[in-house]
């Protein structure tokens, strides 16, 4: 069911932070956490990104009730799930309560709460006008006092320049994996290990390029490409093997574990230029404008996003592209701007698959029949 | 229904409340179409700035024809001549001499009220859901798509105040998908009050009363939005006392059930004190007046052994006839989500404040202190109105699909029973009328533990 050595290593390797006095700071994936300013204060960013089987949503059911996203279910289920696989949850540190959704408040919270892990908030604003802009400095200048006050020290501008130079090459690098001509399953694996490592797994990404690039595998000349936007496929899920054993191959993961990650990268012209840090980190806030999270623009943002892509791959490679909105069942976000996304992209020319679901292998039947049949009409 | 009939028609001022909900249609239209007004659709009860602006809000689904408006419309007309208390009187007496025509039109008045409301309302459910909303969201965002989808035209614009809850956030990006006419006016409340959150805030404000300024081509000074506070000042005053001096006491003016009635009534109509604020403020005020005197009287019931059950959630969507079933299993239905979320709080109006800004502090505490920006806050909200009601028990609508409200439910639970020790249950909603039975099965084993 799991990936059991991918546990096993990232026990082993959290294990190692925590001997050299490293905290650990969890969140649950999404793509407005500030990881620099967690890095510079010397603690390790763990993202949540774990999901797709029925063991961790039934799991929650204590403290959430079943309607609510499957992503955000597994979450609780991960701390609560018995036996628990996930032993290195036990090494956590903090817990950051965010709001990328209510959902993402609720279970950070039950978290916190329930299983005895200390709270750091750190909310992000809705829209992005000027005021909104510096109330998420307000956020990361209240997060950085909370972490000084652990540690105990000031977190130096010059420190923080540092964490961000070193993600920005983490992204740089994660870019190319997105170049890469690899079966979309191969890539996200990559993808889930570099996330969840983060910049240290950086020389283990370029030894893969370098692989990749000496030894081209090839792909079946009859899949289907596709672009996966709308909810992240998480580690464990089957989704992507779904995708695949229908005919298809995802080129761009359109999602948090992603584009919406690599693509935050912040110019080095502001970097030289800007004196304070924490603008640089609003800049990459103001800049990410594919995130779900923000209105009123997303889904206009969106759209032309997803189009440009299109027509650029399109004139390239001279076929069809797919896009399959990846929908976890009760997403407040994706879910909702679900119908506007196909219907302004199918005027467009674009054929979309809404491909709404929550983790139940009983439905796996059902997902494959559709990814199949769309696929076969996109010949 | 009849008892709840003959309760209603002694407060004409409910029924002027009625008749302004059900009536909306033929008012806006007026107002849009003779007097050039310009429309705002608004959500919650964050009509203030559209006032202010001398625009008209509207909850959208105002503007739809209800099946008897027609009926409503006459006895507006007869009220505009003889006056509302001499209709309301006129109807009273005719009633008791069981004319039995008349009196089903008196009971058709509540009709008006509950039934053709939580009729359209689902209507609306069912529209949203035609229009690709998903199944899974709550009652309250289907029927508000619904809304839009259907009459949403016909409003200049919209007014989106973002809150803690993000499908809410993404169905006010959604209008502008809905219907490409209105203007979109947004005020982004930050989630928590730190730094110079309030200075960002009130700019925020500032910029939307910019917007309406582009809207009506008017100026909008300080004196507008402050003489506006003091109209909706008096209304939660009023809302307020209503709550407290009378939900709460031994002695109603009328039995629980109508009661409760007239609490839903003003839950729902608070959100756009029915387009005009002086109006409904001369409406709740002497709804006020007429609770006491009655009171005063010695005209109503006394409810002293009846238990008080605090129902809760109920503004995006709940069970209409709970309140009705606790009445008949011996209790009385305590409604207060507005005062639970902090909206009925005043704003300061001292001439030399900043409107913006005091508008901006009474946003924030509501989102500090009443909405909560976690379950922490929103569950105390829940235990300081439980506690101020000194209620006996809690219902709490947990609705199907809602990932912000009914998802604090476990740990609400685990608060009450510790700090409040009073009894507590949830029952599941998707739509009105939908599964009365189970509502009844559940509410009669929880009454059962106050026998």
């Amino acid at each position: 069911m799991d990936d059991l050595s991918l546990l096993s290593d990232i026990t082993l390797f959290l294990k190692e932070k925590k001997s050299e006095g490293v905290k650990i700071v969890a969140y649950l994936a999404h793509d407005n956490i500030p990881e620099e300013l967690l890095d510079a204060a010397g603690f390790f960013p763990l993202r949540l990104m774990f999901g797709g089987n029925d063991e961790l949503m039934d799991a929650s059911h204590d403290f959430l009730p079943p309607s609510t996203c499957a992503f955000a279910q597994s979450c609780i289920g991960l701390f609560s799930t018995k036996p628990n696989l996930f032993k290195f949850l036990e090494l956590i540190d903090y817990f950051i309560v965010s709001n990328h959704c209510v959902s993402d408040v609720c279970v950070s919270e039950i978290i916190s709460r329930y299983f005895n892990i200390s709270r750091l908030n750190f909310y992000v604003p809705y829209t992005k006008n000027e005021s909104s802009l510096k109330y998420f400095k307000l956020e990361l200048l209240d997060l950085k006092s909370k972490l000084e006050d652990i540690i105990g020290t000031k977190i130096t501008n010059e420190r923080l320049i540092e964490s961000i130079n070193k993600f920005n090459q983490f992204k740089k690098v994660l870019l190319k994996v997105n170049e890469l001509e690899i079966l979309g399953s191969e890539k996200l694996k990559v993808l889930h290990r570099a996330m969840l490592y983060g910049p240290e797994f950086q020389p283990d990404l370029e030894k893969f390029i370098r692989y990749v690039k000496e030894n081209p595998s090839s792909i079946s000349e009859t899949s289907k490409d596709v672009l996966l936007t709308g909810c992240s496929i998480f580690i464990n899920d089957n989704m992507v093997d779904l995708i695949e054993e229908g005919g298809g191959n995802i080129i761009f993961f359109d999602t948090w574990i992603g584009n919406h990650y690599y693509s935050q990268i912040i110019d080095d012209n502001s970097i030289n230029t800007e004196k304070d840090p924490l603008e640089l980190l609003v800049l990459k806030f103001k800049n990410n404008i594919y995130g779900d999270h923000s209105v009123p623009n997303f889904l206009q943002h969106k759209i032309s996003q997803i189009e440009n892509y299109y027509q650029d791959y399109t004139k390239t490679k001279g076929k069809k592209l797919g896009v399959i909105n990846h929908i976890i069942k009760f997403c407040d976000h994706i879910s909702l701007m679900s119908s506007f996304l196909k219907d302004r992209l199918q005027e467009k020319g674009i054929q979309v698959l809404n491909l709404e679901r929550d983790y139940s292998r009983a439905n796996r039947g059902q997902l494959s029949t559709r990814i199949e049949a769309y696929l076969e009409m996109m010949k | 229904m009849s008892l709840i009939a003959d309760e209603i028609i002694q407060f004409s001022s409910v029924l002027r409340i009625a008749y302004n909900l059900l009536a909306g249609r033929n008012y806006l239209k007026r107002k849009k179409f003779r007097e050039k007004e310009k429309l705002v659709a608004v959500t919650l009860p964050f009509s203030d700035l559209a006032f202010a602006a001398d625009t008209i809000p509207v909850f959208p689904i105002r503007m739809h024809e209800f099946e008897i408006s027609q009926y409503l419309t006459y006895l507006g007309s007869a009220s505009s001549i003889f006056g509302w208390n001499r209709v309301s009187n006129f109807l009273g007496f005719i009633r008791k001499l069981g004319i039995n025509e008349v009196s089903k039109i008196v009971d058709d008045i509540i009709e008006d009220v509950i039934d053709v409301i939580n009729k359209k309302y689902n209507e609306m459910y069912d529209i949203g859901i035609e229009n690709g909303i998903s199944t899974d969201f709550c009652y309250g965002l289907k029927s508000l798509v619904g809304m839009h989808v259907s009459k949403g035209s016909n409003v200049d614009a919209c007014l989106n105040v973002t809150i803690r809850c993000s499908a809410y956030n993404k169905y006010l990006e959604s209008l502008q998908a809905i219907n490409k006419g209105p203007k979109q006016i947004w005020i982004d409340i930050p989630p928590r009050n730190i730094g110079n959150a309030i200075e960002l805030l009130t700019d925020n404000i500032s910029h939307a009363i910019k917007e309406f300024e582009d809207l009506t081509g008017n100026t909008i000074t300080d004196n507008q939005i402050r003489d506006h506070f003091k109209i909706g000042n008096q209304v939660k005053r009023a809302y307020k006392n209503i709550i407290y001096d009378i939900s709460a006491s031994d002695f109603y003016p009328c039995n629980p059930a109508t009661f409760s009635e007239i609490m839903a009534l003003l839950s729902i109509t608070f959100q756009d004190y029915n387009s005009n604020a002086t109006r409904y403020r001369d409406n709740i005020v002497s709804l006020e007046k007429e609770m006491r005197e009655r009171i005063r009287k010695g005209i109503g019931m006394d409810v002293s052994n009846m238990p008080r059950i605090f129902v809760t959630p109920m503004f995006g969507g709940w069970e209409p006839k709970s309140h009705e079933i606790i009445y008949e299993l011996g209790g009385r239905a305590l409604y207060a989500d507005w005062e639970l979320l902090q909206l009925l709080e005043e704003i300061p109006t001292s001439p030399n404040s900043n409107p913006a800004e005091e508008y901006a502090r009474f946003l924030m505490r509501a989102t500090e202190t009443g909405i909560g920006c976690d379950n922490d806050k929103l569950t105390d909200s829940y235990l300081r109105m439980a506690r101020d009601l000194n209620a006996d028990g809690m219902i709490f609508f947990q609705l199907f699909g809602c990932h912000s409200i009914s998802n604090c439910y476990s740990m609400l639970r685990e608060k009450i029973r510790n700090e409040l020790e009073i009894p507590t249950t949830a029952i599941t909603f998707n739509k009105i009328g939908e599964s009365i039975d189970q509502v009844k099965t559940r509410l009669g084993a929880f009454m059962e533990m106050f026998k």
